[in-house]
């Protein structure tokens, strides 16, 4: 794989399930495409249902069929389909290419294993170590993902005061030197008692660092992050999703982030794609989505969250904007033909389709900005090219690695 | 661990006693209570000669039944406690334990019973006849002596009753002639403890004779007592080996327990039970495994396979099976593939062939043909029992376990394996077996005792001699001891089966600990 080009490439995906009603299959994802580029954070949200959590899982392939089943599309990943990969070279790609953790941390971890087991044996399935190695690999995982004791950040801010001390002369750099090998082997004994424990010792926070650790030992190309930080408190929210950032930026890896939290997505996406229904309504750059949503059903989501001043009695909701016609035609090129797409858009308001089987077409509307638009005769007839943004959002934070960490 | 364990263990200790309690209190409350099982172990039928009234009273001092009942629990539960108070039992050479000699019935003071003048003649003969006894020496002549002694206190402490118990009855008669019925008891009897409100008129026709079986009273009161002192010497004399180990010399010693003597067998009930129990024990130990290594990778493979041919298959199959009913089942077995009648495979009854004493532990290809040895037999008898003990027991594991199985396909931490890339047979074996493992322990705590009870029917039906056919003789014949220790056994096995899966249960689940 070549160091431009992108890492994973979601094209026109669609992904049914049974219907054990009887009814028609359900249609999870409908024709679904998106890009991820090294070093770059995609955030996919939209709400409940609408396929998010079944994209990743299908580009894992961990969609149980039946009930499932892939209707077309392709997965690019490294040059080849992971669509028509065998089980046994899934596996393979699993966890060493692409990893994955979830948004249930407190279950995700096997309660009768030790932490040490669970990250082993990621570890000694994708890489060719002996078992010693594979400690190592575990211990430096462990410390990349911060779960180090309280005593050692005493420690550490200890041995920073004796830093000054031997700087200024006062003290003799023999005891330094001592401080930090102390605080070497302190900081490897913690690691190898936190891999002989179990799960259940831990918070939720921990064992999603745990699982975070896991994930990255294999050293990923992309990482899944499903939700991975709806479950935990603010503080905590915020530690792992810089921690998440951090060593993305240091091994340029992609990520697709799941969320419902559009807090999370002004934060660390680089590139937003809104879904509604299996299919993407809304894809751009992270600051020209929030500055300027041009779909009906984004600027509700945007609407919809509450200011702290606000004191109305009922809130805006989503509907409100999109049950509005009027808000379809705000779009640049109504006149044209370009109609934000929209299931439950009223017949009297929905443009004239080309003759085609899908009523829905990804257009990019304006350069590197593309919308959700009704296939009508004017967009048949100006094919865009595929949703793919390789912008990142510059970091300050990056390149100064806090001095906390080793 | 270690203190959770022995923690366990000593709550064991009151679990028992509150069963053994509840069984003792059940064979008294049954009809005709423990003297229905001790006139069973006497020979039953009424005792010849005499006044009934006075055979009866005899015979409840032999068998101690006049105390309160829960004396008489608390002195059994002595028995069997392996702590002993006091002074150490001796064990014979059949294994009866001989106790202390018990102390005599109270007299009764009428008359000059209770004068300074016969209380001292008392004490003096006493002495007299301890100091008379010298122990023989030999160790087989000291035995001999000891029971030569022990019957001449028998019988003169049952004159002593039987005196004692013509006193009460005299004195009812008096009481009863001088217009004092209420002061009589419902056996017809004056007891001692009422004499004081006993207005006396020794000028009455009636007291004479009252007067005159006291006197034999208090002649049979110093005989006995005389004969006890005797006893007693013969018995510090040590003519048998002391039971147990002593602690603290005379007050405290650690020993097996006393589980008493049966009748109806006449032998003690300890060496009955340990010919019995590891009967029982063997069909179990070969049962118990045969049953979950059928219906755990049966449960494993349908869970699996979920909807496949073998899911439905193993499920129906083994829900059939289970609902046979076993005693059907094992007349079935015996008649059809057993009876020489039909098939003739295997045989009728009990655990070895008549001659297996006789034969070389393993099978061999001798001069004669092949001769199928000591183990072989075995097996060959253990066929049937161990298949009637287990074909019911897969259904409820099986199905268990599938369940189980099914649960942990759909955890999060499964998914987390998948998205490692962990192929299919490590996720079924390593991830959900694992976590599955754990209500199949708790199923053997609920099984064990089941089982326990299953091999009562089963040992039954192919005449096993197990604990089973134990019980169901003492139970038929009166047997309360046999009854008493059976209980304790089965009561001690079983909690030591829940024990052990609590144990298990820790090992498999890090979450669990008994600290």
């Amino acid at each position: 794989m070549d160091g431009n080009g992108p890492l994973l490439e979601v094209a026109d995906l669609a992904v049914s399930f049974d219907n054990s009603g009887g009814g028609p299959r359900i249609q999870a994802v409908a024709g679904l495409s998106l890009t991820i580029h090294p070093r770059q954070t995609l955030a996919v949200v939209g709400e409940s249902g609408c396929g998010k959590s079944v994209t990743a899982m299908t580009t894992m392939q961990l969609i149980p069929c039946p009930p499932g089943r892939v209707d077309g599309g392709t997965i690019l990943f490294g040059g080849r389909d992971l669509l028509t990969l065998s089980e046994r070279e899934m596996r393979k790609v699993r966890g060493s290419e692409i990893a994955m953790i979830f948004q249930e941390q407190m279950t995700s971890l096997n309660p009768v294993y030790t932490i040490g087991d669970q990250i082993l044996e990621a570890i000694l399935l994708h890489q060719r170590v002996t078992a010693d190695e594979a400690v190592e690999i575990a211990i430096r995982a462990l410390e990349e993902v911060g779960m180090y004791s309280p005593i050692e950040s005493r420690m550490r801010r200890e041995l920073a005061a004796l830093k000054v001390e031997v700087d200024a002369q006062r003290r003799a750099p023999a005891e330094l030197l001592q401080a930090e090998s102390s605080l070497g082997t302190r900081m490897r004994a913690t690691r190898l008692q936190l891999l002989r424990d179990y799960p259940h010792r831990y918070s939720g926070g921990m064992r999603q660092r745990v699982m975070i650790a896991m994930a990255l030992a294999c050293k990923p190309k992309v990482l899944l992050a499903d939700e991975p930080t709806t479950a935990l408190e603010v503080t905590i929210q915020a530690q792992i999703l810089e921690l998440l950032d951090e060593i993305q930026a240091t091994r340029g890896m992609g990520m697709m982030l799941i969320t419902h939290n559009l807090g999370v997505v002004a934060e660390n996406a680089d590139v937003v794609c809104v879904m509604y229904a299996g299919r993407v309504v809304e894809y751009a750059r992270v600051e020209e989505l929030f500055a300027r949503p041009l779909h009906p059903y984004t600027r509700g989501l945007f609407r919809s969250i509450p200011g702290l001043r606000d004191h109305r009695a009922r809130l805006t909701t989503v509907e409100d904007i999109v049950d509005d016609p009027a808000e379809f035609r705000k779009l640049e090129g109504y006149e044209k033909g370009v109609v934000p797409w929209w299931p439950f858009l009223p017949e009297a308001h929905r443009p004239a389709l080309a003759p085609s089987r899908d009523p829905y077409a990804l257009h990019e509307i304006e350069p590197d900005r593309w919308v959700g638009c009704w296939r009508t005769p004017h967009v048949e007839a100006h094919p865009t090219r595929r949703a793919d943004l390789t912008y990142r959002r510059s970091r300050s934070s990056v390149q100064a690695a806090p001095s906390d960490r080793s | 661990m270690l203190p959770y364990i022995s923690r366990r263990l000593l709550f064991m200790i009151p679990t028992l006693v509150g069963m053994t309690l509840m069984v003792y209190t059940l064979i008294a409350l049954a009809p005709g209570g423990f003297s229905a099982s001790a006139s069973a172990a006497a020979g039953g039928g009424a005792p010849a000669g005499g006044d009934p009234r006075i055979a009866e009273a005899k015979f409840r001092d032999r068998f101690l039944l006049d105390e309160p009942l829960l004396t008489q629990y608390g002195r059994w539960l002595a028995r069997v406690f392996p702590v002993k108070f006091g002074t150490r039992a001796q064990v014979d050479a059949t294994g009866e334990r001989i106790y202390w000699p018990a102390s005599l019935p109270e007299m009764i003071a009428v008359g000059d019973a209770a004068s300074p003048a016969e209380v001292q003649r008392l004490a003096e003969s006493m002495a007299a006849a301890r100091a008379s006894f010298h122990a023989a020496e030999p160790e087989l002549q000291r035995q001999a002596q000891y029971r030569q002694v022990s019957r001449e206190a028998k019988t003169a402490r049952e004159s002593l009753v039987g005196a004692l118990a013509q006193l009460r009855l005299d004195l009812a008669e008096y009481a009863a002639a001088t217009g004092q019925s209420a002061l009589v008891d419902s056996r017809g009897e004056l007891p001692a403890s009422r004499l004081v409100a006993l207005r006396v008129d020794t000028a009455h026709e009636l007291w004479s004779s009252v007067a005159a079986s006291a006197r034999v009273a208090n002649d049979a009161y110093a005989k006995a007592s005389a004969a006890r002192a005797v006893l007693e010497a013969s018995f510090e004399s040590r003519p048998f080996r002391e039971a147990g180990v002593g602690v603290i010399p005379g007050v405290l010693s650690v020993g097996a327990p006393d589980l008493g003597w049966s009748r109806t067998k006449n032998r003690p009930v300890g060496s009955l039970i340990l010919e019995a129990l590891p009967v029982t024990l063997l069909i179990n130990v070969v049962a118990f495994p045969l049953i979950y290594l059928v219906a755990i990778p049966a449960g494993m493979l349908a869970a699996a396979r979920r909807g496949s041919l073998f899911d439905v298959l193993s499920g129906g199959v083994f829900i059939a099976l289970w609902s046979i009913p076993v005693v059907w089942a094992g007349v079935l077995a015996i008649g059809f593939l057993a009876s020489n009648q039909y098939l003739g495979l295997f045989p009728v009854a009990g655990l070895h062939a008549t001659d297996s004493a006789s034969m070389p532990f393993l099978p061999s290809w001798g001069a004669a043909g092949f001769a199928r040895g000591w183990l072989l037999d075995l097996v060959w008898h253990l066929v049937l029992p161990v298949t009637c003990l287990v074909y019911a027991g897969f259904a409820v594991l099986s199905r268990q376990t599938r369940a189980a199985m099914l649960d942990n396909f759909n955890a999060d931490y499964v998914r987390t394996a998948k998205a490692k890339g962990v192929s299919r047979r490590d996720i079924v074996l390593r991830h959900v077996f694992r976590n599955s493992l754990l209500p199949l322990i708790t199923m053997f705590v609920s099984i064990f005792p089941a089982m326990l009870s299953g091999s009562v029917v089963v040992e039954k039906i192919f005449s096993v001699p197990g604990m089973g056919s134990l019980m169901l003789e003492a139970i038929s014949l009166h047997d309360a001891e046999m009854m008493l220790a059976n209980t304790v056994m089965i009561g001690c096995v079983s909690l030591l089966a829940l024990l052990l899966a609590d144990i298990l249960y820790a090992v498999a689940d890090p979450r669990v600990s008994y600290a």
